[in-house]
């Protein structure tokens, strides 16, 4: 073990991976500021330039752009309340407030700290526990997914910000918008109407650009004068950095939901994100303060996004199922360098896997410094007058919609979904759940529909399989805890 | 529009809100009729679960607004009763006016007349800083998205039309 840790760092430590780790952090942060120009598309975009390189080179580069870009996705989520990737939406539920509240630096130190603490936990967790994890990842089948799915939407319907019923709506919304498209099971078009841009359903950046940063955008300029409405920053960036370890148990709860999250193929970060966020408020001595700028509800989502990125890759390197757009576009990587995914590479190129797992640790510290460094200078946008900032941002915004697919047509979407979301928001409905119902309606009925066929079409599967039926047990003590707690007279936070 | 029949209209939005909704999820079930019942399982369940949230949304709002005297539903630091019209008017159609000039006419025109022709509906008054400001943003842009992002930049859909005119000449 100490020998291949040895043969990574020295590998990983070679001045040319060195640069290609600085340069692909760079590049992460900085499309990760971009509303929907997230890490996976700029591995996408970069991805034809490592055919040359050396594996372990454009490995690193490529997973140094991913973490850079989950960092940096967590800025404008803190200054602007717009994520520039969908894993950092929910960060902007306590980053923002902070930020409106003079905080800002304060917000991006905790985030940092998260980060960095996270993502160190799922490097090491993808090193020394990649093996039995990928056996439990094994273990699930299309009922536990089916679970895992209404869990998900169980825990954010539950504890998503506002009305309950308003949340279920909202979740059940998502979910309706999720089967425009080819049904992944019969093949059969469902609400297309004849039009070639809904036959692959409405697309997840679109929607993500509307309801975040078109949405906050119109919250802006009826408001006016500067997102730091003191007109000054307060705190600093190591109060916000040293900050996030007086709350281990957020911190430790977060990275191991995340890690587990990545883990399993098909949920990815976002959800990981969102997740962990409610889970965090629902755990809290104080989930009253969630949404109005606690230190928890940022370290949560970061912590869950970061540790989720690393850990997504313990199936695609040792099974070749990629968990996430992350993971996928690093096996192409791995293809295409003539290397076979599984658990053959640990044991013919150990220099390249522990290169790249010693790369991805050091590139943790890496994002974290330039993270830092960066952090002084972003934050002074806070105090620019929101009347010259809202063109940028609208015009950023919706080029960021059309870049992803370079498609007119979601521009309109996101417009859209914007001015919804801007009246769904004023009226409390909670935005979280429309999206969580988005990214998990495929996801719940692609695995409902498997389990069946598999199963003979008999429904009892779901409460026979032990992980699926443990899964939905946890789903009804969600939904019977807040009544039993009252019961037992032990009081806490109305969850509304 | 004044702002305090603006305030008065909130529980028409809300009720549109429910309308929308219920109408989405009625579609839902109506279209997925002629689908396979394996296709058709999940909207059915979804428009269903959909309709009857709604209704428990809409009942409990029509109970509040029979109270004879309601709830205020407009706190003081609402920003949006505190917004002038033109602000009001700027934030609800900035975007989609931006949409379909980026549509037609591409990203220059679309942007230019985003930096500058909504500062001013918003109240804004410094010319100088606004040109500085929007030339450079557009400048900047106009070199990031397609050279850094690799995005190239569309002229829209009148451009398009135009460059095809100037070529065949």
């Amino acid at each position: 073990m100490f020998d291949n840790l040895y043969l990574g760092l020295m590998a990983a430590l070679q001045p040319k991976q060195f640069l290609f780790m600085v340069a692909g952090t760079v590049i992460g942060l900085w499309v990760g500021v971009l509303p929907g120009l997230g890490g996976p598309v700029a591995m996408a975009i970069l991805i034809p330039f490592t055919f040359t390189m050396d594996p372990l080179s454009a490995l690193l580069m490529l997973a140094s752009i991913s973490v850079g870009a989950a960092f940096g996705g967590s800025i404008t989520s803190i200054l602007l309340n717009i994520p520039g990737e969908a894993s950092s939406a929910a960060t902007a539920y306590d980053g923002y407030p902070m930020a409106q509240q003079g905080k800002a630096k304060v917000a991006m130190g905790l985030s940092a700290g998260a980060s960095m603490v996270a993502g160190i936990a799922g490097v090491l967790i993808l090193m020394f526990v990649s093996g039995p994890v990928a056996k439990v990842a094994v273990a699930f089948g299309p009922a536990e997914y089916f679970a895992l799915a209404i869990l998900g939407l169980t825990v954010v319907s539950v504890a998503a910000l506002g009305s309950t019923v308003k949340g279920l709506a909202m979740s059940a919304f998502g979910i309706a918008i999720s089967l425009i498209g080819v049904d992944s099971i019969l093949g059969t078009e469902r609400y297309t109407f004849g039009y070639v841009y809904l036959l692959d359903g409405i697309s997840f950046v679109p929607v993500m650009v509307g309801l975040f940063a078109i949405t906050e955008l119109i919250m802006m300029i009826v408001e006016g004068g500067t997102i730091a409405k003191s007109g000054k920053l307060e705190g600093s960036l190591w109060q916000g950095f040293w900050g996030t370890f007086k709350y281990p148990f957020t911190l430790t709860q977060s990275t191991a939901l995340g890690a587990f999250i990545g883990v399993i193929p098909g949920l990815g970060a976002t959800a990981a994100n969102f997740l962990a966020y409610s889970v965090a408020m629902r755990s809290s001595k104080h989930p009253e303060r969630f949404g109005k700028g606690t230190p928890e509800g940022v370290i949560a989502p970061e912590a869950s996004n970061n540790s989720c990125i690393p850990t997504s890759l313990i199936p695609a390197l040792t099974l070749g199922i990629p968990g996430g757009a992350t993971a996928a576009i690093l096996l192409v990587a791995v293809t295409v360098q003539g290397l076979r995914p599984g658990p053959l590479l640990f044991t013919s190129n150990p220099e390249l896997i522990w290169g790249f797992f010693m790369g991805l640790l050091i590139g943790c510290f890496m994002a974290t410094i330039l993270y830092l460094v960066m952090i002084p200078w972003f934050a002074m946008i806070t105090l620019v007058r929101i009347e010259l900032m809202a063109p940028m941002l609208l015009i950023i915004s919706l080029f960021g919609a059309y870049a992803n697919e370079r498609n007119m047509m979601d521009v309109f979407v996101a417009i859209g979904f914007g001015l919804f979301g801007y009246f769904a928001r004023r009226h409390g409905y909670p935005l979280i759940s429309l999206v969580i119902g988005l990214i998990l309606g495929k996801l719940a009925e692609g695995s409902f529909h498997q389990a069946l066929q598999i199963s003979d079409h008999d429904y009892s599967v779901f409460l026979l399989r032990p992980l699926s039926a443990t899964i939905f047990a946890i789903c009804v003590a969600l939904v019977l805890w807040p009544g039993v707690k009252k019961r037992l007279g032990k009081g806490g936070a109305e969850v509304t | 529009m004044s702002t305090d029949s603006r305030a008065r209209n909130y529980w028409r939005e809300e009720f549109a809100l429910i309308a929308l909704l219920l109408i989405v999820f009625g579609g839902v079930i109506v279209f997925s009729s002629r689908l396979p019942f394996e296709a058709q399982l999940f909207p059915l369940v979804i428009g269903a679960a959909g309709i009857l949230v709604c209704l428990i949304i809409l009942i409990d709002q029509l109970r509040r607004r029979a109270v004879p005297a309601p709830a205020k539903v407009v706190s003081d630091d609402d920003p949006v009763a505190n917004a002038t019209w033109p602000r009001f008017a700027t934030a609800l159609l900035s975007a989609p006016v931006f949409g379909v000039v980026f549509w037609l006419f591409g990203f220059y025109v679309a942007s230019l007349a985003a930096m500058f022709v909504m500062p001013p509906l918003m109240g804004y008054s410094n010319w100088r800083t606004m040109l500085i400001v929007g030339l450079a943003t557009v400048g900047l842009l106009a070199v990031f998205f397609p050279y850094l992002v690799g995005v190239n930049l569309p002229h829209g859909v009148v451009g398009d039309w135009l460059l095809e005119r100037l070529q065949s000449h």
